[in-house]
C-alpha cells in the first residue's frame, strides 16, 4: 500500500528546480547517436513484413503461403490460423456495465475488420525480400458490407460487426447530474449544436517497429519496441503469449515521438514474439509509413450534438449532450474503447460551473482501425463543443464572448471545485489567464489590426479558448474510467555508487519530455549532489522498477514524485550514516553542494563521495544494522487520486480568403498554469508541441475514408502535416497555481496544448467571417473546402438578416438600415 | 516501402540512352531527379523493370538562346530555374513556377523533364509550359520531333510520349517588352500540391491587351487553356473589373464553381487564382512596357 | 531474383566507402544498414518529411529518394560529420543545445543539416527565410518555435567568428 502523502523534503538548497537547465539526453540526438529501435542490429537477425487486408470487412477464406515460403531469402511466412494456435488475441475489457467485448488477434485468421489489418506475416532476409513475399501470398477473401461511419453502425438495421453483440456499441455510458430538465424547462434561452471532430492520429516522425527475439535455450524472450509503456507491454504480451513477465524483457530505447500512439500493446509486436519463436532468430519489424497510417492507432473522432440552457445575463445553467465516438474495430491495450467516451462525459462542462448536465456517449465499433488515445484524448472535442457552445450563447445574447466566459468560470474562491460529474478541480487560474491572455496575447492590437483589415476588404479574425485539464490522475480516477489496470503510481529505483554519483531508474519513458533532464534536477536537489551526477535510466523492464510509462500528462508528478520519494530514502540514509560519523544528531544534519552538513556551520561537513565509497568499501563505519547499500525504491501515487487540474487560455489571430477557403494563423498566445514546474524551457517547449499539434488537427490533419471503408489518406501527401511556416510563433505566459498536494506543487501539461487550438480557430475563423454574416463553425478540420462552405453559409446568414431587417424596417416605417 | 527489383543502367552519352530506351520501352523509365518517381516506386505503384540514369548526361543540361527562344536542357534542376537570372529574365513565368515546387530538397534534385514526363495534373512546370505555348523537344533512337505544350499533356500522368521516347529539352518564347506574366496557386500547405494553379501571360501595347494566354493546373487531368478567358481579355483595358469578371467566368468555363465540394472547388479557387494572376501580369507587363527592356 | 547488383564507391563525411549494393537499395538503408550510420532517419519513405535528410555533392536532398547505387562517385555529408561529443558540437548543434530545439530527436539531424545549409548560403537570415528553408523538414515535438530560434542564434554564433568548420568522425 502505497503512502498517500508525499513528503517533500525542505532541502536547504533546491537550486535546481524551476531552472531552465539545458537538456541532458541532446548530445546523443544532436550528434545522431540516439538509439531508436531500428538502430539496433542483432546478430542472425531477420526481417519482418506483413500481408495487410484491402478489403475493410471480409472473411478470410484461404490463405496459401507456398508460393512465398519457397522463394529464396524467405524464412517463415505466419497465418492467423497460426497466430492463434500460439497466442490469444487482445483482450481489453471494461469493467463498466454493458461492455461489449472485443477480441484483437496478432494476426486475423477468419475475418478482418479493418482495412490494413494483418493477414500474414512474412519473414525474409531483409525488408525488401519480405515486401517481394508479400506479394506471393495469394489471400482470397468473401467481402462483408462495410460499416464505414457511426451513421452506418448506428443504423436500426445494421449488423453487429462483432460475434455475440446485441449491437455496434462497445459501450453507452450515461450521466446525470442535477436538474436537468428543470433548468431546461426555466431557461431564458436554449441551443441546439452539432459538432464534428475529424479522425486524426499523432503521427510522430519516428513510425512504429519492434525486435522480437526468443531466446529457447533461456526461454527468455526479449522484445525491442518503440513503446511509451514498455512494463504494460510486458504485462500484455505475458498475457496473450501465456508466459510469465518473469520471462519476458521489453526495452523501449529513443522513440521518436508517441504522443500516446505508442502507448499501446499491438497486434504486430506479438506477431514478432510468435514468429522469431518459430525462426529461432530475432525478428525485427519496422513499420513504413503507409502500414502506421492504415494499422496503427487512429484518435480524436468524435459526433457531438450538444443542448445548452442559459439565462439572459449569459449564466449557462443546463447542458446536454451527446456523444458518438467512432472506435474502429477493436478494443486496443491497455486502455479500452472508453477512453474517449469516458473522458469527454466527465470534462465536457469544462472549468465552468454548470451544475445541471445530461450525458449520453457511446463507443461505436466500426469497420475502421481502432481508435486509441492521442495527446488529449477526449478532451479536445470536448473543449471544441464547451468552448464553441459559449461563443454561441454569447452570440445569441449579443454578449462579449468573454464576459460570458467570466460569468460561468469556476472563480478562486471557490477552489477545490467538485464538478457536477465529480471531478475536484483542486486549483486553478480560470479567470486570471483569461485576463493575462487578452493582455499578453495582444488582442486589443489583434483588433485594431483587424479593422485596418477589414477597411482594405481582407478578413481578419480572432479567437480564443479556455479549458482545465486533469492531469497525474491515478488509482480513484482510474477506477472510475472502469479500465482493468489501475495505472495508480509510478516507481523508482535511487542507488548511489562507491563514487558518490547516483543512477535513477524509473519507469516512465521519457520519448521528448525531458526527463533526464528535469529527474536528474529534482533528485540532484533532494541529495544535494551536483546534477551531472545524476543519470537517469528508463525503458528497460529488466532494469527498471514496474509503473505505467509515459502517458496522460503524468510523469513530472508521480515518476517524478517517485524519484524523490526514493532519493529522500537514500538522504536519510547518507544523514544516519554522516551522523554517526561526525557523532552529531541526524536532525542537525541537511545535504547540499556535495556535503552533509551540520545546518548553520556548513563547514562542519563529510564529503557525500566518501561516504558512499565507505558505504561499499569501508563497511565497518557504518553505524550498526545499517546495511551497505545506498539504494531505495519507491513508488508514488498522488493522492487523492483524482489528479491536478491545470488550465490555461489560448488567444489566436487569423486571416481567412473567403474565395479559396484558406486560413492563415497569424498569432498564437498561451497562459499555460500547471503549477510550479521543474524545468520551464521544457514546460513551454510541450505546450509549443501540443498547440503545433491542435493548430494540425484544426486546420489540415484528417483521415478520410470512403464508403467501402478504404482509407484514402495513406501517406503524407494527402494526410498533411504542419510544418514552420503553418505555426507561428506561439507566445507562453505562465500563471503559478500550485498542487496542493503534489511534489512542490507540479502539475502536469504534456497534452494541455493540443486542447484549446481547435475552438480557437474554429471561433477566429467565425469571427472574420462576422462581416459577412453569421454561421457556427462546428467541423475540424477546417479544410479551405469547409471553410468556403462556411463563408458561403455567412453570406447566406447575412443577406438573410439584412432582408429581416429591411423587412422589419418597412414593416415599421422607418428606413433601410444597413446590412451588418 | 521498399521498391521492387529492377535493373539500373547509366549510360555515358544521349545515343547510349535513347538506344537503351529503345531496346525495352514499355519495361523502361528515364531516372532523372527521381522526386516524383521514386516515391511511385516505394510505394510499388510504379514497377519499371530497367531505370536508365540520365543524371550527368551533359546534352541533357543547359541554356541556350537562339532568337527570341529559350531553350532548357531536360536535366535543369527545379532550384536553379528558380534562380538562373537567364530564366528569370527570359521567362519569369518558369521561374516563378518553379520556386513554388514542393521544398527546397526537392527542388534541388527534381527536374524539368522529368516534371513534364511526369505530368501531373497538378504539377507547376507542366502548366507554365503551357501558358507560355512552350515546345517540348522529344528524341528516340529513331529520331527527334517537337510536340506544343498544348499537345503534348495528355491526361492524368499520361504524355504524348512514345514509350521509346524522352524529353530532352524545353524551348520556351523568351518575354518581349510589353509582356508581363503570373503564376499563382492555392496549396494548403506550403510545399504541398497545388489545389488549382494558374499561369498567365499577358502581352499589353498601346493601353489594351492584345494577347492573353491563360493555362490551369489541378483543374482537369491535365493543363488546360482558358480560350474563352483569353478571347475576353483580348482587345481590354486591364483593369479590376475586368479581371474580377474574366475570373468568375473561369469557374463555368471549365466546370461549376458554385460547390464547395471536390471539382467545383477546384474551379472556383481556380476562378480566384486567374484574377490574382491576371492583375499581377498586366502589373508586370505594364512596367516592362514603361521601362522599354 | 531479378535487379542488378553495382559496386559503388562514395565519399562519405570524408572517407571513402566501397559496397556491393542491389540497384535498388535506397541511399537511407545504404547509409544506414550498410555503413552503420544511424544518425540519418527514416520517416516516410517518400520524400514528404525530411527527416532522411543529407548533402549530396553540395546539395541538400532526400536521401529516401536517391538509391545507392546512384551515388557512385558522389560525395556525402550526414550529421555524423559534425561535432560527436557535448564539448564538440558545430555552433548549430550547439544552438539547438541551448535554445532547446531538441525533443524525441528523430528530426534532429535533418533539421541540423538544412540549417548548416541555410547559413552557408543565407548567413543573416530573416525569421520568413529560416522558415522556408525549413519548410520541408517536419517535426512533430516541438511547434518549430525554439528550432527557429537555435536557427537565429546559430546564424548569430557564425557571424561572430565560431568556428565553422565540421568536425569529420574518423
Amino acid at each position: 500500500m502505497t503512502e498517500t502523502a508525499l513528503t517533500v523534503t525542505e532541502t536547504a538548497q533546491p537550486k535546481l528546480f524551476g531552472a531552465r537547465v539545458r537538456r541532458r539526453e541532446d548530445p546523443r540526438f544532436l550528434t545522431g547517436r540516439g538509439r531508436f529501435v531500428d538502430d539496433i542490429e542483432l546478430p542472425r537477425m531477420v526481417h519482418a513484413a506483413f500481408v495487410r487486408s484491402p478489403f475493410a470487412h471480409a472473411d478470410v477464406t484461404a490463405v496459401r503461403t507456398e508460393a512465398a515460403t519457397t522463394t529464396s531469402g524467405v524464412h517463415l511466412v505466419l497465418t492467423g490460423a497460426d497466430a492463434a494456435a500460439r497466442a490469444r488475441p487482445i483482450v481489453c475489457d471494461s469493467t463498466i456495465e454493458g461492455w461489449q467485448s472485443t477480441q484483437y488477434p496478432a494476426i486475423a485468421a477468419e475475418r478482418v475488420l479493418f482495412s490494413g489489418q494483418a493477414v500474414a506475416l512474412v519473414v525474409a532476409d531483409d525488408r525488401y525480400l519480405a515486401e517481394d513475399a508479400v506479394e506471393l501470398v495469394d489471400v482470397e477473401y468473401s467481402p462483408r458490407p462495410v460499416l464505414s461511419s457511426v451513421k452506418k453502425a448506428i443504423a436500426p438495421d445494421a449488423a453487429p460487426l462483432h460475434d455475440g453483440w446485441g449491437d455496434n456499441m462497445f459501450i453507452k455510458r450515461h450521466f446525470v447530474g442535477g436538474d436537468v430538465e428543470g433548468a431546461f424547462a426555466s431557461a431564458h434561452g436554449t441551443l441546439t449544436l452539432e459538432l464534428t471532430n475529424h479522425r486524426h492520429s499523432g503521427i510522430p516522425l519516428e513510425t512504429r517497429g519492434c525486435i522480437a527475439d526468443w531466446d529457447p535455450a533461456e526461454e527468455l524472450l526479449t522484445l525491442y519496441t518503440a513503446s511509451q509503456t514498455p512494463h504494460l507491454v510486458r504485462t500484455g504480451l505475458a498475457d496473450v503469449l501465456g508466459l510469465p513477465e518473469s520471462r519476458i524483457r521489453v526495452v523501449a530505447p529513443d522513440v521518436g515521438g508517441g504522443f500516446g500512439i505508442k502507448g499501446h500493446l499491438f497486434p504486430e509486436e506479438i506477431a514478432c514474439c510468435l514468429a522469431s519463436m518459430a525462426v529461432g532468430r530475432p525478428v525485427k519489424w519496422i513499420e513504413d509509413r503507409v502500414e502506421h497510417m492504415l494499422a496503427c492507432v487512429h484518435a480524436r473522432e468524435h459526433y457531438h450534438t450538444i443542448e445548452v440552457a442559459y439565462e439572459a445575463d449569459g449564466t449557462v445553467t443546463g447542458l446536454r449532450a451527446l456523444v458518438h465516438v467512432d472506435c474502429g474495430a477493436y478494443s486496443v491495450y491497455p486502455w479500452t474503447a472508453t477512453m474517449d467516451t469516458g473522458m469527454v462525459l466527465g470534462i465536457l462542462p469544462g472549468p465552468y460551473r454548470i451544475a445541471n448536465y445530461e450525458c449520453r456517449a457511446y463507443s461505436v465499433a466500426t469497420n475502421k482501425c481502432p481508435l486509441g488515445p492521442y495527446r488529449g484524448v477526449g478532451r479536445p472535442a470536448g473543449c471544441f463543443s464547451i468552448e464553441r457552445a459559449m461563443d454561441e450563447v454569447a452570440h445569441a445574447l449579443g454578449m462579449d464572448p468573454f464576459e460570458v466566459r467570466r460569468r460561468n468560470l469556476v472563480r478562486p474562491d471557490e477552489f477545490p471545485y467538485t464538478s457536477v460529474t465529480g471531478l475536484v478541480y483542486d486549483s486553478g487560474s480560470f479567470l486570471e489567464s483569461l485576463d493575462l491572455v487578452i493582455e499578453d496575447g495582444g488582442y486589443a492590437e489583434m483588433r485594431r489590426l483587424q479593422a485596418e483589415a477589414r477597411a482594405e476588404g481582407r478578413l481578419l479574425g480572432i479567437g480564443f479558448a479556455c479549458y482545465t485539464e486533469q492531469t497525474a490522475h491515478t488509482t480513484n480516477e482510474f477506477i472510475k474510467r472502469g479500465v482493468p489496470i489501475i495505472f495508480g503510481y509510478d516507481s523508482a529505483i535511487v542507488r548511489m555508487d562507491p563514487s558518490g554519483d547516483v543512477i535513477v531508474q524509473v519507469s516512465s519513458h521519457n520519448h521528448g519530455q525531458g526527463h533526464e533532464t528535469t529527474f536528474a534536477q529534482i533528485v540532484a536537489d533532494e541529495l544535494g549532489v551536483p546534477m551531472e551526477s545524476v543519470r537517469i535510466c528508463f525503458g528497460d523492464t529488466a532494469q527498471t522498477p514496474y509503473g505505467h510509462g509515459t502517458f496522460a500528462s503524468r510523469s513530472a508528478v508521480l515518476a517524478g514524485g517517485a524519484c524523490v520519494r526514493a532519493a529522500s530514502r537514500v538522504r536519510d540514509m547518507l544523514i544516519r550514516f554522516a551522523a554517526e560519523v561526525m557523532e552529531a544528531n541526524p536532525d542537525d544534519l541537511e545535504v547540499g553542494d556535495g556535503k552533509v552538513f551540520v545546518k548553520g556551520s556548513p563547514s562542519a561537513s563529510t564529503d557525500i563521495a566518501d561516504l558512499a565509497r565507505w558505504a561499499y568499501h569501508r563497511p565497518e563505519k557504518l553505524p550498526a544494522q545499517m546495511e551497505s547499500t545506498l539504494e531505495a525504491v519507491a513508488s508514488y501515487d498522488a493522492d487523492p487520486g483524482s489528479g491536478t487540474f491545470a488550465n490555461a487560455a489560448h488567444l489566436c489571430l487569423v486571416e481567412v480568403d473567403p474565395d479559396t477557403g484558406g486560413v492563415t494563423l497569424l498569432r498564437y498566445h498561451v497562459v499555460e498554469d500547471c503549477g510550479e514546474m521543474i524545468n520551464p524551457l521544457v514546460v513551454d517547449g510541450q505546450v509549443h508541441g501540443g498547440v503545433a499539434q491542435g493548430i494540425g488537427g484544426a486546420l489540415m490533419e484528417e483521415f478520410v475514408y470512403d464508403d467501402e471503408g478504404q482509407l484514402l489518406s495513406t501517406t503524407f501527401l494527402d494526410y498533411l502535416l504542419p510544418g514552420t511556416t503553418d505555426i507561428p510563433s506561439i507566445g507562453v505566459s505562465h500563471l503559478c497555481t500550485p498542487s496542493p498536494f503534489t511534489l512542490r506543487g507540479i502539475k502536469g501539461m504534456g497534452e494541455g496544448g493540443s486542447i484549446a487550438p481547435g475552438p480557437a480557430l474554429a471561433s477566429a475563423v467565425a469571427d472574420a467571417l462576422s462581416p459577412l454574416g453569421h454561421v457556427f463553425v462546428n467541423e475540424l478540420p477546417l479544410t479551405p473546402e469547409r471553410v468556403k462552405a462556411f463563408a458561403r453559409a455567412a453570406r447566406e446568414a447575412g443577406a438573410a438578416a439584412a432582408a429581416g431587417a429591411a423587412a422589419g424596417a418597412a414593416a415599421a416605417g422607418t428606413p433601410r438600415s444597413e446590412a451588418p | 516501402m521498399k521498391p521492387p527489383p529492377f535493373d539500373y543502367v547509366k549510360p555515358g552519352s544521349l545515343d547510349e540512352c535513347l538506344d537503351l530506351l529503345s531496346t525495352r520501352p514499355e519495361e523502361s523509365k528515364i531516372l532523372s531527379g527521381g522526386q516524383s518517381l521514386v516515391p511511385l516506386m516505394n510505394l510499388r505503384l510504379a514497377r519499371p523493370q530497367v531505370l536508365i540514369d540520365v543524371n550527368g548526361l551533359a546534352e541533357l543540361t543547359g541554356e541556350r538562346r537562339l532568337d527570341g527562344v529559350l531553350e532548357l536542357g531536360a536535366l535543369e534542376r527545379h532550384a536553379a530555374l528558380a534562380t538562373s537570372p537567364t530564366v528569370r529574365a527570359a521567362t519569369p513565368l518558369l521561374a516563378e513556377a518553379a520556386a513554388l515546387i514542393g521544398y527546397p530538397a526537392i527542388r534541388n534534385r527534381g527536374t524539368l523533364g522529368g516534371s513534364i514526363a511526369h505530368a501531373d495534373p497538378a504539377a507547376e512546370l507542366p502548366c507554365a509550359c503551357v501558358a507560355l505555348g512552350a515546345d517540348v523537344v522529344v528524341r528516340s533512337s529513331a529520331g527527334q520531333r517537337t510536340v506544343a505544350a498544348d499537345d503534348f499533356f495528355v491526361g492524368h500522368f499520361t504524355t504524348s510520349l512514345e514509350p521509346d521516347e524522352m524529353v530532352t529539352a524545353v524551348r520556351l518564347p523568351a518575354t518581349k517588352p510589353g509582356e508581363g506574366s503570373a503564376f499563382e496557386e492555392f496549396v494548403r500547405k506550403t510545399g504541398d500540391f497545388a489545389v488549382a494553379a494558374a499561369a498567365v501571360r499577358l502581352a499589353v501595347s498601346g493601353g489594351r491587351i492584345h494577347r492573353a494566354r491563360v493555362a490551369l493546373a489541378g483543374v482537369a487531368g491535365r493543363p488546360v487553356r482558358a480560350p474563352l478567358a483569353e478571347e475576353a481579355l483580348t482587345g481590354e483595358v486591364p483593369s479590376e473589373e475586368l479581371f474580377s469578371r474574366v475570373g468568375a467566368g473561369i469557374a463555368s468555363e471549365i466546370g461549376d464553381g458554385g460547390g464547395a465540394d471536390g471539382e467545383g472547388f477546384r474551379a472556383g479557387v481556380a476562378g480566384v487564382l486567374v484574377s490574382r494572376a491576371l492583375a499581377k501580369a498586366a502589373r508586370r507587363a505594364i512596367e516592362e512596357g514603361a521601362d522599354g527592356r | 531474383m531479378a535487379g542488378s547488383r553495382h559496386r559503388v564507391t562514395m565519399r562519405v563525411n570524408g572517407s571513402e566507402h566501397s559496397v556491393d549494393v542491389d540497384s535498388r537499395e535506397l541511399l537511407t538503408d545504404v547509409i544506414r544498414h550498410r555503413l552503420g550510420l544511424t544518425g540519418t532517419h527514416v520517416g516516410c519513405e517518400h520524400g514528404a518529411c525530411g527527416a532522411c535528410t543529407v548533402v549530396l555533392d553540395g546539395s541538400l536532398v532526400r536521401a529516401c529518394l536517391v538509391f545507392g547505387v546512384q551515388a557512385d562517385g558522389a560525395d556525402i555529408t550526414t550529421i555524423e560529420a559534425f561535432g560527436n561529443s557535448a564539448s564538440t558540437l558545430h555552433p548549430v548543434q550547439q544552438a539547438f543545445w541551448d535554445e532547446h530545439g531538441v525533443q524525441c530527436g528523430y528530426c534532429t539531424p535533418g533539421m541540423v543539416l538544412t540549417t548548416v545549409k541555410l547559413l552557408e548560403e543565407n548567413p543573416d537570415p530573416s525569421e520568413e527565410e529560416i522558415r522556408a528553408a525549413l519548410s520541408g523538414n517536419v517535426c512533430r515535438c516541438t511547434g518549430y518555435v525554439f528550432i527557429v530560434e537555435a536557427v537565429k542564434a546559430a546564424a548569430a554564433r557564425l557571424r561572430e567568428g565560431q568556428d565553422p568548420r565540421a568536425e569529420v568522425a574518423p
